[in-house]
Formats: structure tokens, sequence, C-alpha cells
């Protein structure tokens, strides 16, 4: 059985286009759209290398786990993947990348990269409420870690994206308190 | 005509209005009267023999000792742990050996008296401490309770003070109410039962004490003894009912209880909220011949339980709730409801859908799942709570589904309810 499945990736309509009932969004995003930048880790909802960021029509977002959460979530909602960060000229080349992105290259945050994809949009994420709801300084680590604690790497040991988070953050006007 | 489960939702609402105004009564009777009920035990001995100091650390696990006294992240048996009462927070105390902090000074006999009484050498216990129930303890397992807590490291850690608001803080008013709901009655096997029946009756309503999480309270907060195991909501989830008309209404069988109290899962799904602590800490060290004492006394039958094929009544489609599981649940539930071992229970056999109240199913869908580990080789990944993405009628529609498609139950959920539901549950946080 199939459904027709209609949403917005990175800014770009997709569909409708006809999906197996139950298809997670990560294999969607894979098989239907080659989008392969999200990557698929545990496949149980642990390791949260596969979260997206989904927006509402208010402005507000939500991050979102693909590999457990079945295409159906998804319909007619807006979605962000870990390709739709960069700033890209006419031609699809990257011009420049995200805060988030330059950080962590800065930082020497992963190693492998199979966890970044989930870092950066749950700290893009991140980034965004903080823009809308500053915080003291004094509270940047912990907020830090409660956004990424759950975030699985096992190549630089959260360190350095906690450090180039930290740094991202403590740097960039408005997004903490004076 | 009403669903049962409003019924019980009503019910409950009533009684917490009028389980305020009757325990002021009780207070006030008691400040007036001046009413006192302690007894104590003839003997004032420690063993130190090993084999009873053995033989209590068993009883001190199935009594499930550690679960209550020991806070997150804190030391075994220090206390510190909260108790939500509807008067306040009540925390457990140090029950370690040391003379300062602990219980080092107590004497069998006030250690008795506190056990079946509920009287601590400082004063009355709250009854969050389940002396209603250890009251039923032999003398001879209070003793072994007693040696192999003496022979505990002293560990120094103050107990801290309790939030509870005035009156009931007047911890006098205590006596009153043991004097009113107490009735510390001796345990006496019954003749026309078996030996692991009764042995299963004493290990689940005396060590065990169920009857405190799975027993209504009437309005003086006392276990309604003829609603026994009739279920109740404890901290916004409902402790379920454990009849043994709805256990086996339910198929379930001595293997499935061995399997839940052992693992924390099982063919009829999984234990969550304040159960998993009473699994991991106590029943999990079971014996397998007192497993199946449990098993049989709640089954109200030793005899093996024939395991009947799991409900799934097929997807429809056509059905709100369709999408909304396959979009939000079969990702780690499946398709089909199988589950996936060390992640999700299956939604086939799963006894939390097949209950007449839908409290559960809307709880975990709100809050979902803690983390929960029980050994090397089992461990489940915690459930996501969806109370900021699903809507009350997404609630409604997803409840639904699954009663109608993983159990006999109707799919009469309504969104008042959901409504109602949501306050009960989230009335703690």
């Amino acid at each position: 059985m199939s459904q027709s499945i209609k949403l917005t990736i990175n800014n770009q309509a997709i569909g409708p286009i006809d999906v197996g009932d139950g298809t997670m969004m990560i294999e969607f995003l894979h098989e239907y759209l080659n989008l392969t930048g999200t990557k698929f880790g545990c496949g149980a909802g642990v390791c949260h290398a596969c979260t997206v960021i989904v927006d509402d029509e208010q402005g507000m977002s939500e991050v979102v786990r693909t590999c457990i959460n079945g295409v159906e979530r998804f319909n007619g909602k807006r979605i962000r993947t870990v390709e739709g960060h960069a700033k890209q000229n006419a031609q699809g080349e990257i011009t420049a990348l995200s805060p988030v992105q330059q950080t962590f290259l800065e930082h020497f945050s992963f190693q492998c990269g199979w966890c970044t994809s989930g870092f950066v949009n749950e700290s893009t994420a991140l980034i965004e409420r903080l823009e809308r709801k500053p915080i003291a300084k004094d509270n940047v680590e912990q907020v830090i870690e409660d956004a990424l604690g759950e975030h699985v790497c096992r190549c630089t040991g959260y360190v350095k994206y906690y450090a180039a988070m930290k740094d991202l953050i403590l740097k960039t006007e408005g997004l903490t308190l004076s | 005509m009403k669903p049962l489960y409003q019924y019980h939702l009503s019910r409950l609402v009533k009684a917490r209005i009028k389980l305020s105004q009757n325990l002021l009564l009780t207070l006030g009777l008691s400040l007036g009267l001046g009413l006192f009920a302690c007894s104590s035990n003839a003997a004032d001995e420690v063993s130190t023999n090993s084999s009873d100091i053995e033989r209590g650390a068993y009883l001190m696990k199935i009594g499930d000792c550690v679960a209550c006294h020991t806070a997150v992240g804190g030391r075994e048996l220090t206390g510190g742990l909260p108790f939500e009462t509807p008067f306040g927070a009540v925390y457990s105390t140090n029950i370690t050996s040391d003379k300062d902090t602990g219980i080092g000074k107590y004497s069998y006999n006030e250690f008795f008296d506190a056990m079946h009484h509920g009287v601590g050498v400082n004063g009355n216990l709250y009854p969050a401490m389940p002396y209603t129930s250890y009251s039923l303890l032999s003398d001879e397992d209070t003793k072994a309770i007693y040696a192999y807590l003496m022979s505990t490291k002293p560990i120094k850690q103050a107990n801290l003070d309790n939030d509870v608001s005035f009156p009931f803080n007047v911890r006098f008013g205590l006596k009153a109410w043991n004097l009113i709901a107490h009735d510390a009655e001796k345990f006496a096997p019954k003749k026309d039962k078996s030996e692991p029946w009764n042995r299963g009756n004493y290990l689940v309503n005396a060590l065990g004490h169920c009857g405190e999480c799975h027993t209504p309270r009437d309005s003086l907060f006392a276990m309604e003894q003829d609603k026994h195991f009739q279920g109740a909501v404890i901290e916004g989830l409902e402790a379920s009912d454990i009849t043994p008309a709805e256990l086996n209404r339910q198929n379930w069988t001595h293997d499935d209880l061995k399997s839940l109290f052992t693992e924390g899962y099982s063919r009829k799904g999984t234990v969550f909220g304040g159960m998993y602590p009473v699994v991991y800490h106590s029943f999990s060290h079971l014996t397998d011949a007192d497993m199946h004492a449990v098993s049989s006394y709640l089954l109200d039958t030793d005899e093996t339980i024939e395991a009947k094929p799991l409900t799934f009544n097929g997807h429809q489609r056509e059905l709100p709730g369709y999408n909304l599981y396959m979009g939000y649940c079969a990702g780690c539930h499946s398709q089909n409801g199988e589950g996936r071992p060390n992640v999700a229970p299956a939604m086939a056999g799963n006894a939390t859908l097949d209950k007449a109240s839908p409290h559960n199913i809307v709880a975990v869908m709100l809050k979902g799942i803690k983390s929960q580990h029980y050994n090397t080789t089992t461990s489940f990944y915690a459930m996501p709570g969806y109370a900021d993405q699903l809507s009350d009628e997404q609630l409604k529609d997803l409840s639904n589904y699954l009663r109608v498609t993983w159990s006999n139950q109707p799919g009469d959920v309504d969104v008042d309810t959901i409504h109602d539901l949501k306050e009960v549950i989230f009335e703690h946080d």
C-alpha cells in the first residue's frame, strides 16, 4: 500500500509522490530524493545522526529523528536537512558554509563525519532558539549539553563539538545576554 | 452509556476533594483525643548469623527497600527520594546502620514498630512507608531484615526535611490515621489454597507491598480492601488492575509474568514508570520458586496457562489514527506492531492497550518512557514523549487506533476524555 506525499525540503517543493506506507523518512530522503547527507546510524533513534529540522508556519522548529519516524509524519511539512544550510550560487555551488558548519570545521569537531548531519541540524536549531530567546553567558555550557547531550559521536569525543558551539554562541551577537 | 474509564476518572476527582476534608477531620480528632496506638515486640536482639543476614538481604530486596530509600544518583539505602503526595513532598530516610543519620540506634523492638506500626523513634512515619503492608511480615522475617540492615555499612547522610503543609505536617495526626486506617493483622495462610499460592500471597502483599500502588485509596487515603488490586492512579500513571480476573482476561501466563518481572518485558508488554525500579531492584531477584509462587497468587492458579495468539485485527487505513501510527510509532513498534527487541515492545497483545481505560496509552504518548537498564544484555532506550507534537484530536485518534487494532477494546476515546486525562497526567509536573 502506498500514499501520496507532498512536502517541502530545503525550500524545494517535493511531490505529490507515492510512497509506501510506513517508509521511514531517512529511506525517503535517500532512496526517493537522493539526499544522502542525513546519515543512518543506529536505526533505533538512539544516536541522533539522522536528525533533521521541521519548521512550522509560525517560524518555530523542532528536531526529528528520521530513522524512527515515518514519512507520514512529515507530510505537508517544511523540512531542512544538512544539504540545505550552506549558501549556494545559481549553479548549485557552495559559496559559504553556515556559521554552525564553519565553526565545526574550524574546531576539527568531526573526524569520520557520520554523526555530523545530526550535530549540524541540532546545533542550527539551537542557534535559532537563542536568537529568539538569548541566554545568560553562564548558562551556555548547560544549554549546549542539553541540546547535544543525546547525540552520539565515536571519533572526536564530543569536546570539539561542544567547544565549537560555545565559541560560536559567545561570539555571535544577540545569542547571549550582556 | 459512559465508558468505564470515565467513571473511574470522575471517581478519582471526587475522591481527591474528599480526601483533604477527611484528613483534616482525622487530624482534628487526634489532636482532641490524643489517640495513641502502638505495640512492641518481646524480643530485642540482633542476629549476627550469616545465614540470617543473607536471608534478610534477600527479603530486603523483595521488600524493595532500595527503590524508595535511594535517591536518584544517591548511595544505596541512604534515602532522599521524594514522594509527591497531595499534601506535599515526603522524603525517604537513611536506613543504613549509621547511628546518627540512619537506623543504627534502633533496637529490634523499635525497628519492629516502624515496620509494623509506622512508629519510628522520632515519631509516626508517613504511610508513604508501606507499614500497612509490612505489618503482615512474620516476626522471623522482620528479624532477618533487621539483621541485614544492621550489617550494612553505616553511611552518614542527613535526612531531608519533609515539605508537607500544615496541618499534615503535625505527625500526631498519623496516630489517629493508624487507628482508623491501619489494621495490623497477622498474615494467615488460606487452607484451601496451595502452598505456592500462599507463599505468593505473602510475597506480594506483605513484602512486595503491591497493594500500596495497585489498590485504590479511599477518602482517608487508606487502601480500599474491597477493591484490592483493582488499580489506582499514582503520579500521573495508572497502576494496573492486577486482579486474577483481569490478568487472566488479558491471558497473562506464568512465563509472561516471569519474563516481565525478570527482564522488564514480556509477550504482554513492558513495565514503565514506577514499576521499573520495582523490577530492577526487587522482583528480578526472586528465586524461581518464589517467582512461581508470585505468579500463582496473581493468576490464582499454579497450573499452566495456555498462551493464546496475540491480538492483531489488521490495519484500517481509512481511520485517522493510521497515518499517525505509521508516522510516529511504526519506526520502533514496527508496521504491524511486532516491536523490536531492546527498543520497543510489541503492540500485539500489549496489556497497556488492552485495558478499559486509555489512561496509560495517553500518558505514555505524552510523557514517553525513560530508558531502562536491566543487565548487560537487556536495556531499553527511551521512548520520546509527544506532548508538544500531538494535539488532543491526534491523541484521541491514535489512542483509538491502537485500541481497535491491537486489542479488543472499543475505539470510544473522545477529546474530552483526553483533556481530562491530561489534567491528571500532568498534575504533578
